[in-house]
């Protein structure tokens, strides 16, 4: 039990990480991904409606008629969006105010309403969440990761959290603002799945 | 017909059981979010228009009632002595609604200063309503009988280059919060005191 | 009417809803690969945009507001736009076949399109009037279907090229995106 409920989270942080191997949710990939800071925040954000809905969805999977489930899973997951929104519109205003539109937006992110569909749908409720947080952690550290490599081209700085970075890369580098803006997400992603297949392949 | 029955029943509840929730969670962050707001977006935008005050604008805010629409007024007393209101009204720019927030002195009739609160305009372009403080500072000391639309429509106020649709819309704020002032400024008074 | 062709132009070129606001990328790297699927996809999406775009801010102005539960947005605007694609689909199936043959497999598609879902979004935040929010709708559907043609166009000659083995796909796909959205930020500023 325990193995199988380890298996479910650690395949979402290599074997189907989102967004490279399951190329689902690159909106808020590329929108929000400017810093590290970001990154985390969207990511957490999601990792919580995804746990949440894939639990409350594998509990009422034999209540919810066929027909209407996806209209179910929407209402699901756009309540626990809402509370996400409201609880950081309460307390990490500063978060949600670079976020932006992109937290309501969650509920059109692929990947939550992908795993209710694909998992939650089919297994009881502990393998549900286990799989909802690999999958959430596995697309946070995606975002980490490529908010870290556009913030260090981009700015010269890596910051995780408040406003002092922690590193700061040499004097004299000059920052590709390019990185910053809507191009460099798109060549930034697009390298970083290259790297996966690269490493994949052996 | 029993399938048909099922359906609507399971949808019906859900979508109870979620408004119930929701309705619950913003009860119970309605306030700390009104504090984040009053924090982030306006406090600073208050503390650059009345940079010395010898009360506190934030905490002596009050509401008065502007055609239906409440708008929330933060008096300051300034250090000469005279007494000073800020709120803040909006225009619609490039990116959309500018947030401007518009200090007056009450006992002059002038603009003390404004202040860009929100914005989504283009960064590096129309930003600088808010970043650059020169163009922001046209409007200080300003009487209230001053038109303040752009130069090209006959006003008194220099666009930014590159940015005229952001210049407009900061224009057509200080423009909205000028009759507002000229109209509800008993009511203002009155609460003042 | 000078306002309004501001916004079409910003909505369009500027402020493109794929290459500059990140929105409905899903779809853009999805049925891009095929000139064929991505006109379909366009021409579904300003379809269902508009019609959203219109009832999602009536939703709000008459219903939400009024009854001041605005917090109920997001679950309303997704209830609506699923409900609608439904029976935009219902819709053509029957009275319309010929045009639900074209853009029939696309419309399912669409509820999960956060381009249409994130339209309906700015329309409220940006306090657009009726008449705006329809011209922005519209003016940022033909943006989504304008870089998705242009972007299909590209990919269809990279079928041609040989690409490296790792950059295969959507990586290649990613950095091409990359630099027709390089093209489209010199329109910055044009306003």
């Amino acid at each position: 039990m325990a193995q199988s409920l380890a298996k479910e989270f650690t395949k979402g942080l290599w074997a189907e990480i989102p967004p490279f191997r399951l190329v689902l949710g690159l909106c808020p990939t590329l929108a929000v991904t400017k810093s590290v800071e970001n990154g985390i925040g969207m990511g957490i954000a999601t990792t919580f409606v995804l746990v949440f809905s894939n639990l409350l969805i594998s509990l009422l999977r034999n209540i919810i008629p066929s027909k209407v489930r996806i209209a179910c899973y929407i209402v699901i997951v756009a309540t626990f969006v809402t509370i996400v929104e409201l609880l950081m519109q309460a307390y990490t205003y500063e978060l949600f105010l670079k976020l932006g539109i992109f937290i309501p937006l969650i509920v059109v992110n692929c990947i939550v309403l992908g795993r209710a569909e694909a998992f939650a749908n089919k297994n009881g409720p502990l393998p549900s969440v286990a799989d909802g947080l690999g999958i959430g952690m596995g697309f946070t550290l995606s975002l980490a990761a490529l908010g870290a490599v556009r913030e260090l081209l981009g700015n010269g700085t890596l910051t995780i959290w408040g406003g002092t970075p922690i590193f700061e890369m040499a004097e004299g580098f000059l920052p590709f603002r390019f990185m910053l803006e809507a191009p460099g997400a798109f060549i930034g992603l697009g390298l970083m799945l290259c790297l996966m297949n690269l490493i994949g392949k052996k | 017909m029993r399938e048909m029955i099922n359906m609507v029943v399971v949808l019906t509840v859900l979508t109870a059981l979620s408004g119930g929730l929701l309705a619950t969670v913003k009860a119970k962050t309605e306030v700390q979010i009104e504090n984040q707001v009053l924090k982030f977006q306006k406090a600073p935008a208050i503390k650059g228009i009345f940079p010395e005050t010898t009360n506190d604008p934030l905490a002596e805010r009050f509401m008065i009632d502007n055609e239906g629409v409440p708008l929330q007024v933060f008096p300051g007393k300034l250090s000469d002595g005279s007494k000073a209101v800020a709120f803040e009204t909006k225009g619609t720019g490039f990116g959309g609604a500018v947030g401007l927030m518009v200090g007056i002195n009450v006992d002059t009739d002038t603009i003390v200063e404004v202040r860009v609160t929100t914005h989504s305009e283009t960064p590096g372009i129309g930003s600088r309503a808010k970043d650059d403080p020169s163009f922001a500072s046209q409007f200080s000391g300003k009487g209230l009988d001053t038109n303040f639309s752009m130069k090209a429509d006959g006003g008194a106020v220099d666009a930014m280059s590159g940015a005229t649709v952001t210049s407009k819309a900061v224009s057509v704020a200080a423009n909205q919060a000028k009759e507002i002032y000229q109209k509800l400024k008993p009511e203002i008074v009155k609460q003042m005191n | 009417m000078g306002d309004l062709f501001v916004l079409v132009i910003s909505c369009i070129f500027i402020n493109n809803i794929l290459l500059a606001q990140f929105l409905g990328n899903c779809p853009f790297l999805g049925t891009s690969k095929k000139m064929e699927t991505a006109i379909g996809m366009a021409m579904a999406v300003i379809f269902v945009l508009v019609m959203a775009g219109a009832i999602t801010w009536v939703v709000n102005e008459y219903m939400l507001k009024p009854l001041d539960v605005v917090y109920l947005q997001t679950v309303s605007f997704i209830l609506v736009i699923a409900a609608l694609v439904q029976f935009v689909e219902m819709f053509l199936k029957k009275s319309i076949p010929a045009l639900y043959a074209g853009l029939g497999i696309f419309l399912p598609l669409i509820t999960t399109n956060c381009a249409v879902m994130g339209v309906c979004l700015i329309n409220i935040k940006e306090e657009y009037s009726f008449i705006e929010a329809l011209v922005t709708s519209f003016s940022y559907a033909a943006g989504f279907g304008l870089a998705l043609v242009l972007f299909a166009g590209v990919r269809e000659r990279i079928l041609l090229a040989r690409v490296p083995k790792p950059l295969q796909d959507t990586s290649i796909g990613l950095i091409t995106a990359g630099i027709i959205a390089l093209t489209f930020m010199s329109f910055k500023g044009m306003v």
